[in-house]
């Protein structure tokens, strides 16, 4: 599967870290931990996910990708993309 | 012999030897081991997989399912190569397989007798009473009965190569319609690539008598081949397979040297192909169907397409007296040819309404039965053929030769790598692709297109798509004048009134019978179908049985075809060699291999390495005269701590953290304070994972207001540098913080003992490391050979410690000039053995304890867990499953007979307890023999540990020599109260 | 020839790994280098100094020549600006150069280096035989610096090795 990174262009997927759902945010209080640690939606369809070039740009890269076809829609910077 | 004295595409100047089953033969240059082998009228070349049945060659091609030999000897024997696939070569050496003693007279040919036993799923009914038969008396019976050909059991001698390809149109398979395709998007100059299993271009072009723009279709595939290669944007690979289709890419194996005697030298044997191309067309031609009648799969039987093959291409004539037994158009060209090549031909075609050829065909003295079928084949090799008439009569004919055309299966396999159903059409009576992977198309016969002139138009077609799909132009396709031949088969699944076996499975030995078995007792699902009765699950993937045997289940359940469904392919479409795809990732060179900057010096040392990650560290320094590992660490653990021992710490995880914001990224990465760190301090930290699981722990250096210096475990060097990229850019991007790993920039030395401090001053006379100058924690930077290095009062001895770096290109010379000061203070390199003994003497977490399950608290560092500020994992580490304090906690325990040696892992037991799951109270996390207190040691995890300091326990470990009676006591076991470290 | 390849460690310079801090753009930390400075993955010179592109915001900076103080005088002139760290151990840099140079980097990565697609002052950060490299187009010799860490540098000599012989089928 080809990644199209933001910043190196369409790369090999091996060269990334997948990590999971992005949606998720980290809550600011004392409430939330849980269901933002372990809790995730098991979605066919597009997801947005949060992978990591780790062998390219070493960039945490938000991902549009379908879980069934695989299609990715879009790619971008996390740090440019507010959850 | 069978050569025909004249035609072919053989090279009749360069003749070549070659012998299967130890006798000589001879072929030519462009015949393959089966060509060769019909020339040379060898008939019978294996038995069958279960009951042990004489098989002949089936196909010419790569769907053969029968000729599976051994190729070459030695270490590069390769089982179950297809004889229609290999390019014959001078000196080939070939076997049959499955077969003992010989290939005539096998003796396992007995199976046959036991065929009604051995019937579809035979295994699941049969070899179950007594249980305790099965290891000892079935399965080795099964296993030695069962099987085709054998390995070596020698390593691959072979090299194997790889590449990556980006192209803008790949082109999977150069027949006509391939051809047709690759020429039109190459003249409009897109790049391409066309990659072709076979020896050469051409496809079916090469063995049947077609004509193209008026010359025979030969020439024309050479004319079009050198246009392609005069085109610099045209890439045409032959003898390469595309075996399976991906996200976003392709994959094939070339056989780069595979038809030579030998590699020449560097020459790798075959080539991984990984090819990234928007778009691909599939023109990978169709399969021609056997047919199912009794002996269908007797020696002599071939497919039609074949045997013209055969009499076309190669020049060898399968059989003088043939049946042609056909369903389809293409079977009266195959009774042309063999008439031709001076061949006695009866046709028989099950449908009433003769094609155009039937005249030509009567002309050259061919008998045509219309209407008719054939029912049995009986001979080994083949000897005699029942027909039954139109009428109803009976006839036997002799033959030594059954051309069966039972029609066409579009090559479609790899369409369906990616979930593409292949949908049943009713017109063309066979599965069609329908939905496709993204960017790929069918095209020609694999489209359903089946005569040549639609199969050019098609694949022009398809070509013209492709560039107007890149490049937004309309090209006019290029037109070829060529026969639009009649090629329509009217299916007949299955032959009634036959006596003997029908196969539809040749290589698993599935007969009719078996799936209609299958249906009566319930598996009327195709996939259920295939796993019980084991259709299409041979190294053929099915390719010449899976339709007959879908149509034959079908019936048996009163569905259509199309109801019935079919199965999608898995690559590898064609076997793919392990070696291949290892490529040069083999043996040492399995995965890269990172070496410090001291290893060279280690390694004259006579040190002993071993592995940690990807790392070799060294692990001790054995002396002449040591008798063993234990007593070499022992040595340098006490050497250590009464002297001064010096340890290659560089392969910990070392980042810098710098910017305006790094201290306050750090306060929410570990759970103590480092913001409160002042500029020229070190102080230790543990990360937490988000879910309150200890992550990793380590030292991290202040050098100024905005710089720090973090590391990490060796293991988890990356992982945290991952973390610490996930919080500054995911989840606190407002911070103005960077983070670079910097591990490979320094290379770092321990150097422990009471006489550390003296040897260092010896060592940097420059350098004051006075205990004012630089107490415990404290760090420096200096110079050295005019580079910047750096002295950190650290210590994971417990001894009075320093860690010394410089630049990595200085560290050879470091450790040589450490050891030259060391020599008037007895310094003793020590290796990852005896830092992990002291560290155990010292209660030291490590890899052990941070095990992915434990909390900060259970290892006694639950107090430096800051309330003053968020943190990773802060949260969720209040859980109260992971805050109470009855969790198993770290403890130290010796044994009480001082004898006694304590291992890892054995369970902890409550005295007088049983040994249930209910009783288990915790377990030995790191075991060691200390030399400090002369006997073993351990750490643990302990219900309560914290609590039970001088209790006594049971340490539970059937496994590996029993029980031992042990105390619980502080985990810090040498110098509890720190004093030697503040030194 | 087209399996015509070189292949040379280069020594003698000086590494730095710059850092934007937050905020500051690229022609800011170009501004105070004296020299236009792109950020995205393609080489940027100025004399002896050239700044790669292997991230956003971030550089690897080359010195030709050895120069034990290049990453404190980046340092300081770059002080507020970006952080930087020396990596003048950190890699070994190779040169490859000739025809067969293309043919080994994309027999080794899965990147296209074709001359229309990847050219002089082309820069990429990927992975040849699990081994983190860092490849820089020189010219269209053509000639490239393969830098990788400095751990890894006997293994993916091995690998070069290995595929070189491979270069003439």
């Amino acid at each position: 599967m080809r990644i199209p990174c933001p910043y190196c262009g369409e790369r090999d997927s091996q060269e990334f870290v997948y990590r999971g759902d992005a949606s998720p945010r980290r809550p600011e209080g004392e409430d939330g931990f849980y269901d933002y640690v372990y809790l995730r939606d098991n979605v066919i369809g597009e997801m947005a996910e949060h992978w990591y070039h780790a062998q390219g740009c070493r960039n945490w890269i938000t991902v549009l990708r379908h879980t069934r076809t695989h299609r990715i829609a879009a790619a971008t910077l996390s740090r440019e993309t507010p959850a | 012999m069978s050569r025909l004295s004249a035609g072919g595409l053989i090279d009749r100047q360069r003749p070549l030897s070659f012998t299967f089953d130890g006798k000589a033969y001879s072929g030519f240059e462009g015949d393959t081991l089966a060509s060769a082998l019909v020339a040379n009228d060898v008939r019978l070349v294996g038995r069958s997989f279960k009951y042990h049945r004489a098989r002949g060659i089936l196909t010419a091609g790569s769907e053969e399912p029968n000729a599976l030999v051994t190729l070459r000897t030695g270490a590069h024997a390769e089982p179950n190569t297809r004889a229609t696939t290999v390019s014959l070569f001078d000196g080939l050496e070939a076997s049959s397989q499955n077969r003992w003693p010989s290939l005539r007279y096998d003796l396992l040919a007995v199976n046959q007798l036991a065929s009604p036993i051995f019937v579809a799923g035979f295994y699941y009914k049969t070899f179950m009473w007594p249980a305790k038969f099965w290891e000892k008396v079935y399965e080795p019976l099964i296993r030695r009965a069962a099987g085709l050909g054998k390995l070596s059991m020698l390593p691959d001698p072979s090299e194997y190569d790889r590449e990556h390809a980006f192209c803008d149109l790949l082109v999977i398979g150069g027949g006509a319609a391939g051809l047709a395709a690759a020429l039109t998007a190459g003249r409009a100059g897109l790049r391409v690539m066309l990659a072709d299993e076979d020896a050469r271009p051409g496809g079916r072009l090469l063995s049947e008598r077609q004509e193209i723009d008026s010359m025979s279709a030969v020439q024309w595939v050479a004319q079009v081949l050198a246009e392609l290669a005069s085109l610099p944007n045209v890439r045409v690979l032959s003898r390469t397979g595309v075996f399976g289709v991906y996200d976003d890419e392709y994959v094939a194996v070339e056989r780069v040297s595979d038809h030579l005697v030998a590699p020449l030298p560097g020459q790798p044997r075959q080539r991984l192909w990984k090819i990234v191309s928007r778009r691909a067309i599939l023109a990978t031609g169709a399969i021609e169907r056997p047919l199912v009648f009794g002996g269908n799969d007797l020696p002599g039987v071939m497919t039609a397409s074949a045997v013209s093959t055969y009499v076309n291409r190669y020049a060898a004539v399968p059989g003088q007296r043939a049946v042609v037994f056909t369903a389809s158009d293409s079977g009266w060209s195959t009774a042309r040819d063999l008439a031709a090549a001076g061949a006695s031909v009866v046709l028989v075609d099950h449908r009433e309404d003769e094609p155009a050829l039937a005249a030509e065909l009567r002309t050259r003295g061919v008998e045509i039965l219309s209407g008719a079928i054939v029912t049995d084949v009986h001979g080994v090799p083949v000897r005699k053929v029942d027909v039954r008439l139109a009428d109803g009569s009976r006839r036997t004919l002799r033959a030594d030769l059954v051309a069966m055309g039972g029609g066409w299966n579009p090559a479609i396999g790899l369409g369906s790598n990616m979930g593409a159903k292949p949908v049943w059409s009713e017109s063309q009576q066979t599965f069609l692709l329908d939905e496709t992977p993204p960017g790929l198309v069918p095209a020609g016969a694999a489209a359903g297109r089946f005569s040549l002139a639609q199969a050019l138009v098609d694949g022009a077609a398809k070509g013209t798509d492709a560039v107007a799909d890149a490049t937004g132009r309309a090209v006019p396709p290029p037109s070829f004048r060529a026969a639009d031949e009649a090629a329509s088969t009217a299916p007949l699944w299955h032959v009634p009134g036959a006596r003997t076996k029908c196969f539809v499975d040749f290589q698993n030995d599935v007969t009719a019978s078996d799936v209609q078995l299958a249906a009566r007792e319930g598996f009327v699902s195709i996939e259920h179908m295939k796993r019980y009765t084991t259709l299409g699950m041979a190294t053929d993937q099915g390719k010449t049985s899976q339709l007959n045997g879908h149509a034959l289940l079908a019936a048996a359940t009163d569905r259509t075809i199309g109801a019935a469904g079919t199965i999608m392919s898995r690559a590898p479409y064609q076997p793919v060699a392990i070696g291949v795809l290892a490529g040069h990732h083999r043996e040492e060179s399995f995965r890269p291999v990172r070496r410090t900057a001291s290893h060279d010096w280690a390694a004259e040392q006579g040190a002993t390495f071993v592995d940690a990650g990807q790392w070799k560290r060294a692990q001790w320094f054995s002396r002449p005269g040591e008798a063993s590992w234990l007593e070499t660490v022992n040595r340098e653990v006490t050497m250590t701590r009464r002297g001064v021992g010096i340890c290659d710490v560089s392969t910990l995880g070392k980042i810098d953290v710098h910017g305006p914001d790094a201290a306050l990224l750090l306060d929410r990465l570990y759970i103590n304070m480092f913001s409160t760190l002042a500029v020229g301090k070190a102080r230790y930290g543990v990360m937490l994972r988000e879910d309150g699981i200890v992550m990793d722990d380590g030292t991290t250096t202040r050098f100024a207001e905005d710089s720090f210096f973090v590391t990490t475990t060796t293991v988890n060097a990356a992982r945290v540098m991952q973390h610490i990229d996930y919080a500054r850019q995911v989840l606190w991007p407002e911070l103005d913080v960077q983070a670079t790993s910097v591990t490979e920039q320094w290379a770092t030395y321990a150097v422990a003992g009471p006489r550390s401090r003296e040897m260092l001053q010896a060592a940097f006379p420059d350098l004051d490391v006075s205990n004012d100058a630089l107490p415990f924690m404290g760090a420096a930077k200096f110079r050295w050979q005019g580079f910047e290095a750096r002295i950190y009062r650290l210590s994971f001895s417990g001894e009075l410690a320093y860690e010394v770096s410089v630049p990595a290109t200085l560290g050879d010379k470091l450790v040589r000039h450490l050891f030259a000061a060391g020599r008037s203070y007895d310094a003793v390199p020590y290796g990852t053995e005896a830092l992990g003994v002291m560290r155990i003497e010292k209660g030291h977490a490590a890899g052990n304890e941070l095990n992915g399950q434990t909390t900060a608290a259970d290892l006694g560092m639950g107090r430096m867990m800051s309330k003053k500020k968020d943190f990773i994992g802060r949260a969720m580490a209040a859980r109260r499953g992971l805050a109470d304090p009855s969790r198993p906690a770290l403890v130290g325990l010796r044994p009480v007979d001082r004898t006694r040696h304590l291992r890892g892992g054995g369970h902890l037991l409550a005295p007088g307890a049983a040994p249930l799951p209910q009783n288990d109270e915790g377990f030995v996390t790191s075991a060691a023999w200390s030399p400090t207190l002369d006997h073993s040691i351990a750490l643990g995890l302990l219900v309560n540990g914290a609590q039970r300091h001088g209790e006594r326990i049971v340490i539970h470990d059937p496994v590996r020599g029993g029980d031992i009676q042990a105390e619980v006591c502080n985990p810090i076991f040498v110098d509890p109260e720190g004093v030697r470290v503040r030194a | 020839m087209p399996e015509h390849l070189t292949i040379q460690e280069r020594d003698d310079i000086a590494l730095a790994s710059v850092m934007a801090r937050k905020s500051m753009s690229a022609a800011k930390i170009g501004t105070a280098l004296g020299m236009s400075l792109l950020d995205r993955p393609a080489a940027c010179g100025s004399g002896a100094v050239t700044f790669i592109g292997t991230g956003p915001g971030t550089w690897l900076a080359f010195h030709d020549g050895t120069a034990p103080d290049f990453a404190a005088d980046l340092t300081h002139r770059l002080a507020g600006l970006a952080s930087v760290s020396d990596q003048s151990s950190g890699y070994v840099v190779l040169r490859l150069a000739g025809e067969g140079a293309r043919k080994l980097l994309q027999r080794g990565a899965a990147i296209d280096f074709h001359s229309a697609s990847f050219s002089s002052g082309s820069v990429a950060t990927t992975v040849i035989a699990h081994i983190g490299v860092v490849i820089r187009q020189v010219d269209d010799g053509p000639t490239y610096d393969l830098a990788t860490f400095r751990s890894f540098a006997g293994s993916l000599r091995e690998w070069i090795d290995h595929a070189a012989a491979a270069l003439a089928f």
